[in-house]
């Protein structure tokens, strides 16, 4: 067993919480997050992964064999309330880096590639950055931040790319001839990125406006937000 | 994953055996292994599936296996259907991220939460990414039964629900149904996080656990085992 404990670091951002729990616990992981902080960042994290799910569902129905390429994009677009109502009840940086890191974790361990973990680890790294420097409220930036964060899920599609490698490889140890299908794979893989990536652009802008609205409608309304 | 099938039993490896199997289908995708080593690799990852009882799930991963090599096998240029390509393409694709899957399903299906839990612990991966994934394991069966409540609850109102709303009325579907479980899971966190400083999930130092994992003789085994084709395949020797 090792201690897992960092020294205490005040953080004069923290120190102005109103939520009675986070004065209670105190502990600070070197993060700036006490564990009522991160309990909360779990059980939106679980909420996100929820959303994953039913995107990789989604995504499967629609385009068969080649199945999570429209995955990051479905889930930009249904996972937009989940990250407005995280920021807002967070207002803390480490919130949105965390939430990418461990739902990369969970598509790990579930059987995704395993570089998908580096994107889901730099994207929403940046996306926490441009979140804070409107303090989690600047609705512009918030809406960037949620673009950048989608894109985080770019990981799980990765393997396409390695597709054509992996089947021109198999017909070269085959003894045949791999210029016809270098052929048409150059269409597809160029154009279909270009796509895909458009495809989050729209989609992220689309369900982070669609969070946003939510937000002032229902949360704010409720106090909760 | 429930709390039930927490039993270390003789045939269960240890999480951290899983994750490395799981790092070496990822090679395997990675390195673009060859046939024989794609199969032996199989056959490697389906044998702790059996032995720990889960006969269905590695039957119909070695069904998966064979079709999708016996795909990849057809030959479209000398059948003069150049079209064929496509699926023996997707054939090898598949076959190429089945590995990943199939460790994938093996990892889910045999680990418990807290085994998870303490293993993630034990590799010192720092609160911040442990307290969460704890979150998500307990948060997620209540998900699924906050959304069949919704559900009753919608239907109770006359509002439609089924596939048929939820294609005519995308976004207000979504709304319906995510906006009561946003307010619940705000809800939920804040009992949770009174429930676990209670039990002292907050306290500072070393945490035990009920659930206990070690490095057995299989695992090293396993690890062997598995490492063997592996290297022989990226060296070039088959």
């Amino acid at each position: 067993m090792e201690p897992t404990v960092t020294p205490q670091t005040p953080d004069p951002t923290t120190a102005s919480s109103t939520d009675a729990l986070h004065a209670g616990t105190g502990r600070r992981n070197g993060t700036g997050l006490a564990t009522a902080d991160l309990i909360t960042i779990g059980v939106f994290s679980a909420l996100y992964f929820v959303m994953v799910c039913v995107a990789t569902l989604v995504s499967t129905l629609f385009t068969g064999g080649f199945g999570s390429i429209f995955l990051p994009a479905i889930a930009a677009l249904i996972s937009g309330p989940v990250f407005m109502l995280l920021d807002a009840r967070l207002r803390r940086f480490g919130g949105i880096t965390v939430m990418g890191l461990v739902i990369g974790l969970f598509l790990f361990v579930s059987g995704h590639f395993a570089l998908s973990f580096i994107a889901s680890l730099v994207f929403p790294l940046a996306a926490d950055l441009i979140a804070r420097a409107g303090s989690y409220r600047n609705r512009t930036l918030l809406l960037v931040s949620y673009v950048v964060f989608s894109y985080g899920l770019t990981g799980p599609i990765l393997p396409l790319w390695f597709m054509k490698d992996a089947y021109v490889a198999s017909l070269e140890a085959r003894g045949k001839d791999a210029a016809y299908i270098e052929g048409v794979f150059a269409n597809i893989n160029t154009g279909t990125f270009i796509l895909a990536m458009t495809a989050i652009l729209v989609c992220a802008l689309l369900g982070g406006w669609f969070g946003q609205r939510l937000m002032r409608k229902h949360f704010a309304k409720a106090g909760i937000a | 994953m429930g709390s039930s099938a927490s039993r270390t039993g003789p045939h269960t490896l240890d999480p951290r055996t899983k994750l490395v199997l799981l790092l070496f289908a990822n090679l395997m995708l990675f390195f673009h292994v060859v046939l024989v080593t794609q199969l032996v690799m199989a056959a490697l990852f389906l044998t702790p599936m059996a032995v720990e009882g889960r006969t269905r799930m590695a039957s119909r991963f070695a069904v998966a296996v064979a079709a999708l090599t016996a795909l990849s096998m057809i030959d479209p240029d000398a059948m003069g259907v150049p079209q064929l390509h496509v699926v023996s393409a997707l054939a090898v694709g598949v076959s190429m991220m089945l590995p990943c899957f199939m460790t994938g399903a093996y990892a889910v299906a045999t680990t418990s939460a807290s085994a998870f839990v303490y293993a993630l612990r034990r590799m010192r991966a720092p609160e911040a990414v442990v307290v969460p994934c704890v979150v998500i394991i307990r948060f997620f069966p209540t998900v699924a039964r906050d959304y069949r409540s919704i559900r009753e609850a919608m239907a109770l109102r006359g509002i439609a629900s089924g596939a048929a709303a939820w294609l005519r009325h995308p976004a207000r579907s979504l709304e319906y149904v995510l906006v009561p479980l946003l307010m619940n899971a705000t809800t939920v966190a804040q009992d949770l996080s009174v429930a676990a400083l209670t039990k002292g999930l907050g306290r500072e130092g070393a945490h035990t656990s009920r659930t206990a994992i070690r490095m057995r003789a299989c695992d090293w085994g396993m690890m062997a085992a598995a490492t063997l084709p592996l290297v022989a395949d990226i060296a070039g020797v088959v």
